[in-house]
């Protein structure tokens, strides 16, 4: 583990998932904001929290996740996929983003996130 | 003839002397047995404009239809018709004698005259020609063709005569053909004898000369000729010939010449002459044409009249029974007016006893001409001239030929003589010449005038023709009737036999001269002439007939004239004894051509008996025939002495009695003399007899000759129809052979009358069974009733058609069709069998494949090679949303988006090059611009001949199989998600019971029981495909494990069918809950009770789903202290899922659970 300690916004509705999410990020030292089981309430805590680094579901009850991506883009604030579907499950101009398949076990959490950190400082 | 045709334009011209207008040559072409062959060859020759009209005669057996119009309609282009009574004649057009009727033409207008008169008087072309010849003069032209007999020549004299132009049909060369032709020929009137293929050329030809003629020929119809010319044309004429025409009349010999140039198409007088010299046939043609004379029977009626009125009686008068008329027809040609002679004669005898013998001497130098007048065979119109009581009386009717009555025919003598060059007849009562001297020259005039004057009696009459006159024979002939030409020789002039012509003109003037006034001689020569004379020797001077021509002084005591009619015969007028000497000297002298001398012969003189001896000798060297007889006095007989007196009284008394024996046999031999001439003269009339006999032998076998060849012409006929017949036969066989249409021919019976090869596939049909009834015979096929077919084709004429099968599968129309003969007669039916197999496989195959087409589901869309749409079937209407009518005709863009034009464009260019195009999938634009998913298949169309005319597009709608792929896509990836998901859940679930129970075996009993939950959810999401599960199901799967079927838990709630997220959430959750329940709450002990609650309300907008789990009756509640994924999961973790919020109570009665969440997030779709 290397680098200070993050506070990683997380939108996961599933809530296993959201909780192994959860205990990672913990065992890891980060800080999470929320999760946030809804688009519409990730969105609300993007604008109303500050955080490092967000991990996005791509496929977030039903929704897409692409509009949280996008504000999270143009205020620049790093983030890492997590998908259901394999590199198939990224569209159009998010091809190419950094991106986690579940399951991931905790290694691999933890070395995607400080490859996007550094890729961000 | 008597009449004067209107259209002669030859020796007469007209009145005027102007020429009559052109009008078209009417060609009369007369054929028997070989004719129709002739008939076709010449009309196909002869071109359809040639301006001329044919009438053809044939001779046709009267009982018979013709086929001669068909047949000849065949071989030309003019129109062929049978002549029809009135019919005018118009050029180019081809008329045909009928059959059983006579053919005439009156001017330019058919005569057809029924019935024919019966075989053996029948001459067809003669009358028809002689018609033609009467009507048209120079605008006749005749042809006549093979035949037998002579039926022809005659008209062709008649067309000759009045100026036409004549033809006959050559077998070879120049050699007429046996039978008519070579008849026509020997008339010699023929202009030219060809074959028939060149006489097309020939009519043409003449018509162009005669065209051409006319315009040169002046005024009074005759050619400026030359004397010189016509001098070598006579020459000419005599060398071939033998006759001299020089001393005839220019004009009239001219007018000839002129005829016979036309037919050897002369331009020139010198042209004819050259042309003369090369073709003595030609000479021989010229001299006929000098020979043309026309006669009639009392011709001149009025001149007749005259001489019967003013020379028969006086010639009649004095005749005795024992005395005999003997007359001489000079130039007699064809005998008319020999036969108004003889007629006249014997009506002036008639009535009179004791008549006279008649005898009748008829000559011409056209042998021809004699050859008709002894035959003496007329035709009714010759006879105009003859008044009918004559022609009842005199005539006897031979058929349509009127022949002279036996007692006329027997007082005459035809025979071929020149009158100007042969010795004529003499002692004649009457000599008839009637235009011959017109023709002559004045020289030859009166040289034949000395003839006539020889021949005739003193007081003998001559009767010359109406434009001949006696200019200088006033000396010899008194005239009697001026007008009428009738003459009589005066009495008193010594007839004299003029020299004939080989004699020097010397001699002939020698004659004159010593007629004329004696050149004086001086008066010695005259006394010395007289001394001397009675000492010459008495003489006499004889004739070649021994008539005395002189006598000189001191003859008579030689002469001892024999009682009875005075004559100049020596014989005669000597002296008896001297005449046997005589004879035998003369004739001596004659045949030796020198003197001959009989010697001693007594002769009393003036009682004295004086020996005499008798000297001939020719005068003149013999040629003239004149001869000397001279007595020459030898002084008195010795007188007998006395001593033989009696001896030589004896042998002068026989003497005496010889002389008289011998005087006895002269007479009788005189008397023979007399019988054999009469005796000659019986035989020739014997001889005219059996001619006559001849003839009729002749016309028997013309008649035979006639049958003959209508048998010939009507087999002639038949061997055409014949041919026609097997030729058409042989077609039909063939034409039946090659086809394959099977055919049979039944008649009315029923009977078979033909079939072709092809039917016996379908009958049982051979060979001999042509003529039996086809009921008798199999078919192969199953039919009901050919009969009653049959039956009905022939009552109602209309065609039957059935369809019927073979037992070996082949399919037949049959169609029954009534059979009409050419004369529209229903004769029998003709069934044909059409096989139609094929067609009808052919047919259901194309049935079937457009049937495939039409009610196929895809779109069959057909294009031509540029991409324009010829079909379009129901399925294409449904997928692109455009009517038949509305896409027919339109491009096939029509259904192509725009951006995929290129690419179709590109797969047409492909297929038109005949490269394969493989199936593919595409998208298709419908009418509503909607687009739509296809599968196109296109394969080329090829036409018979391998090229490719266009493309046929199969076009399947494949929307559902689309959005199968799509679904099964999707599927594909939800599956995958879910596994993931569910993998990754099973991590969490590890990790956090590990994390809740350390100790392994608690870790693996709490985690195999939440795996169970989970797959206890999954179970139930399985069974309704994942689409969602029933709360209740749901709640019940997880608190079964614990109630072991006993009444433990009440469920209670509407029915919400839970997606599976929450269900899989809401089934941990329960799970959990029911778990602690177990341990701790209502399912730990037998009593206590779970209730589980829940209810749908509305409330901030939404519906929200309340639910609650309340525990009763189970041990005292504690908090626990420990808060394990249980508790995360029931407190946090559905809130956090179902977006809801959730509250877990540790009441005292019991554990309390209560969620709320919206719907929304836990209803599945319906």
């Amino acid at each position: 583990m290397t680098g200070r300690s993050l506070r990683i916004l997380v939108v996961e509705d599933e809530m296993m998932i959201a909780f192994f999410i959860e205990d990672c990020l913990d065992a890891l030292g980060h800080t999470i904001v929320g999760p946030a089981s809804r688009v519409a309430n990730a969105l609300q805590l993007v604008a109303t929290e500050s955080f490092d680094l967000a991990l996005l579901d791509i496929n977030v009850a039903g929704e897409e996740i692409y509009p949280v991506a996008h504000e999270l883009k143009s205020r620049g604030i790093p983030f890492v996929f997590l998908s259901g579907y394999g590199s198939r499950g990224l569209s159009g101009e998010w091809v190419g983003s950094p991106m986690l398949p579940k399951p991931f076990v905790a290694g691999d959490l933890e070395t995607r996130l400080q490859t996007v950190i550094t890729a961000a400082t | 003839m008597a009449k004067t045709p209107a259209k002669r334009t030859n020796d007469q011209g007209n009145e005027n002397g102007e020429l009559a207008p052109p009008s078209p040559l009417i060609v009369g072409i007369g054929a028997s047995a070989g004719g129709l062959e002739a008939f076709k060859t010449f009309f196909s020759l002869m071109p359809t404009d040639s301006g001329m009209a044919f009438v053809l005669i044939q001779h046709l057996d009267p009982n018979r239809l013709s086929m001669l119009v068909d047949l000849l309609s065949a071989a030309t282009q003019m129109p062929v018709t049978e002549a029809k009574d009135g019919a005018q004649l118009i050029a180019n057009h081809v008329y045909v004698i009928p059959p059983d009727a006579t053919l005439t033409v009156e001017s330019d207008v058919l005569r057809v005259a029924r019935p024919a008169p019966p075989r053996e008087t029948r001459r067809p072309i003669d009358t028809f020609f002689v018609s033609l010849a009467a009507a048209q003069g120079d605008n006749a032209v005749c042809i006549i063709l093979s035949g037998g007999g002579s039926d022809g020549s005659i008209g062709l004299t008649a067309i000759k005569e009045h100026g036409g132009l004549t033809l006959a049909q050559a077998e070879f060369d120049s050699h007429a053909k046996l039978g008519m032709p070579s008849s026509a020929a020997a008339t010699g009137r023929v202009d030219d004898v060809l074959p028939v293929e060149q006489m097309p050329e020939k009519l043409l030809d003449y018509a162009r000369y005669l065209i051409a003629l006319r315009d040169r020929i002046g005024a009074g119809g005759v050619l400026a000729g030359d004397a010189d010319s016509l001098a070598k044309i006579c020459r000419i004429v005599r060398s071939v010939v033998g006759h001299d025409f020089s001393e005839y009349k220019d004009k009239t010999l001219m007018r000839r010449i002129q005829r016979r140039m036309q037919g050897a198409r002369a331009e020139t007088m010198d042209d004819y002459v050259n042309y003369l010299r090369k073709e003595p046939r030609e000479v021989r043609s010229l001299f006929q044409e000098f020979l043309i004379s026309v006669t009639d029977f009392f011709r001149d009626p009025e001149a007749f009249a005259a001489l019967v009125a003013q020379a028969l009686p006086q010639i009649v008068a004095d005749k005795g029974a024992n005395d005999k008329i003997r007359i001489w027809v000079s130039g007699c040609a064809t005998g008319e007016e020999v036969y108004s002679i003889a007629i006249l004669l014997k009506e002036q005898l008639a009535g009179k006893d004791g008549a006279p013998i008649l005898q009748i001497f008829a000559t011409d130098i056209d042998e021809e001409a004699i050859v008709h007048a002894r035959a003496g065979r007329y035709r009714l119109d010759q006879l105009e001239g003859v008044s009918p009581a004559r022609r009842e009386k005199w005539f006897v009717q031979d058929n349509d030929r009127w022949c002279p009555a036996k007692q006329l025919r027997e007082l005459c003598v035809f025979s071929v003589h020149n009158a100007i060059k042969d010795p004529p007849f003499s002692k004649l009562d009457l000599i008839v010449c009637r235009n011959l001297l017109i023709y002559l020259q004045p020289p030859a005039q009166d040289r034949l005038m000395g003839v006539f004057e020889y021949a005739l009696r003193p007081g003998g009459y001559l009767f010359l023709g109406l434009s001949e006159s006696l200019a200088r024979q006033n000396k010899t002939f008194s005239i009697v009737d001026k007008k009428n030409r009738i003459f009589r020789r005066r009495e008193n002039v010594l007839a004299s036999l003029p020299n004939l012509p080989y004699a020097t003109a010397k001699v002939a003037s020698g004659q004159i001269a010593a007629r004329s006034a004696a050149t004086p001689e001086d008066r010695l020569d005259i006394d010395t002439r007289r001394t001397m004379e009675r000492h010459f020797p008495a003489y006499i001077v004889v004739d070649a007939r021994n008539e005395v021509v002189r006598f000189s002084t001191h003859v008579a005591k030689y002469l001892g004239p024999s009682p009875g009619a005075a004559s100049l015969d020596l014989f005669a007028l000597l002296q008896r004894p001297l005449r046997p000497p005589a004879r035998a000297a003369l004739q001596k002298a004659v045949r030796g051509r020198q003197s001959a001398v009989q010697k001693n012969i007594s002769v009393e003189i003036d009682g004295a008996t004086h020996m005499i001896d008798l000297l001939a000798e020719p005068v003149g060297g013999g040629e003239s025939g004149f001869c000397v007889l001279a007595f020459l006095d030898r002084g008195l007989a010795p007188l007998a002495s006395a001593s033989s007196h009696e001896g030589v009284q004896d042998l002068e008394q026989e003497l005496a009695l010889t002389r008289e024996r011998l005087q006895a046999s002269v007479d009788e031999l005189e008397v023979n003399n007399e019988e054999m001439k009469s005796a000659n003269e019986e035989y020739q009339s014997v001889n005219e007899e059996l001619q006559s006999t001849n003839e009729e032998l002749e016309t028997s076998k013309e008649e035979m000759q006639s049958i003959n060849e209508e048998l010939q012409t009507v087999n002639a006929e038949l061997n055409a129809k014949n041919d026609t017949l097997l030729r058409l036969n042989s077609d039909l066989k063939n034409f039946l052979d090659s086809t394959e249409i099977a055919t049979l021919f039944l008649d009315s019976q029923l009977r078979v009358t033909n079939f072709t090869p092809a039917m016996t596939g379908l009958f049982h049909l051979r060979e001999s069974d042509y003529q039996r009834p086809v009921t008798e015979i199999a078919p192969r096929f199953e039919y009901g009733d050919l009969a009653h077919d049959v039956a009905e084709v022939l009552r109602t004429l209309m065609m039957v058609e059935r369809e019927v099968a073979t037992s070996a599968g082949r399919v037949f129309i049959m169609r029954i069709r009534p059979c009409r003969r050419l004369d529209n007669v229903i004769d029998g039916v003709v069934v044909t069998f059409l096989d139609v197999t094929d067609r009808k496989q052919l047919d259901a195959e194309r049935l079937l494949r457009s049937e495939m087409v039409v009610s196929s589901g895809d779109a069959i869309i057909g294009l031509d090679s540029k991409g324009v749409i010829l079909s379009w079937n129901a399925g294409a209407e449904a997928l692109c949303g455009y009517a038949n009518a509305h896409a027919t005709g339109r491009h096939v863009e029509l259904i192509v988006p725009a951006d995929l034009r290129s690419g179709e464009l590109d797969r047409r260019t492909r297929i038109n090059r005949g490269e394969r195009v493989e199936n593919y999938d595409t998208m298709g634009q419908r009418r509503d611009a909607g687009l739509v998913d296809v599968s196109v298949s296109i394969s080329p169309v090829k036409d018979g001949a391998g090229a490719i005319t266009g493309a046929s597009l199969i076009v399947r709608n494949i929307t559902e199989r689309v959005r199968a792929k799509e679904r099964q896509a999707l599927l594909l990836l939800e599956l995958n998600h879910r596994v993931k998901n569910t993998l990754a859940t099973v991590q969490s679930i590890a990790s956090q019971t590990l994390s809740d129970e350390p100790d392994p075996q608690a870790f693996r009993d709490a985690f195999q029981k939440r795996l169970a939950a989970l797959s206890r959810t999954h179970n139930l999401l399985s069974d309704g495909d994942w689409r969602g599960s029933p709360l209740h199901d749901v709640l019940l799967a997880e608190t079964a494990p614990y109630t072991n079927g006993a009444d433990r838990v009440a469920i209670e709630g509407p029915n919400v069918k839970l997606t599976p997220g929450a269900s899989l959430a809401l089934g941990m959750a329960f799970h959990e809950l029911a778990t602690n329940a177990a341990k701790y709450g209502g399912f730990s002990v037998p009593a206590g009770r779970v209730q589980v609650k829940w209810g749908v309300e509305n409330g901030g907008g939404e519906r929200r789903l309340h639910l609650e789990w309340r525990e009763s009756n189970g041990p005292a509640v504690t908090t626990p202290k420990r808060r394990g994924l249980g508790s995360r999961l029931i407190e946090r973790g559905l809130a956090h899922q179902l977006n809801g919020t959730a509250e877990l109570r540790f009441e005292s009665a019991g554990v309390r659970f209560i969620l709320e969440a919206p719907l929304a997030s836990i209803e599945a779709a319906p």
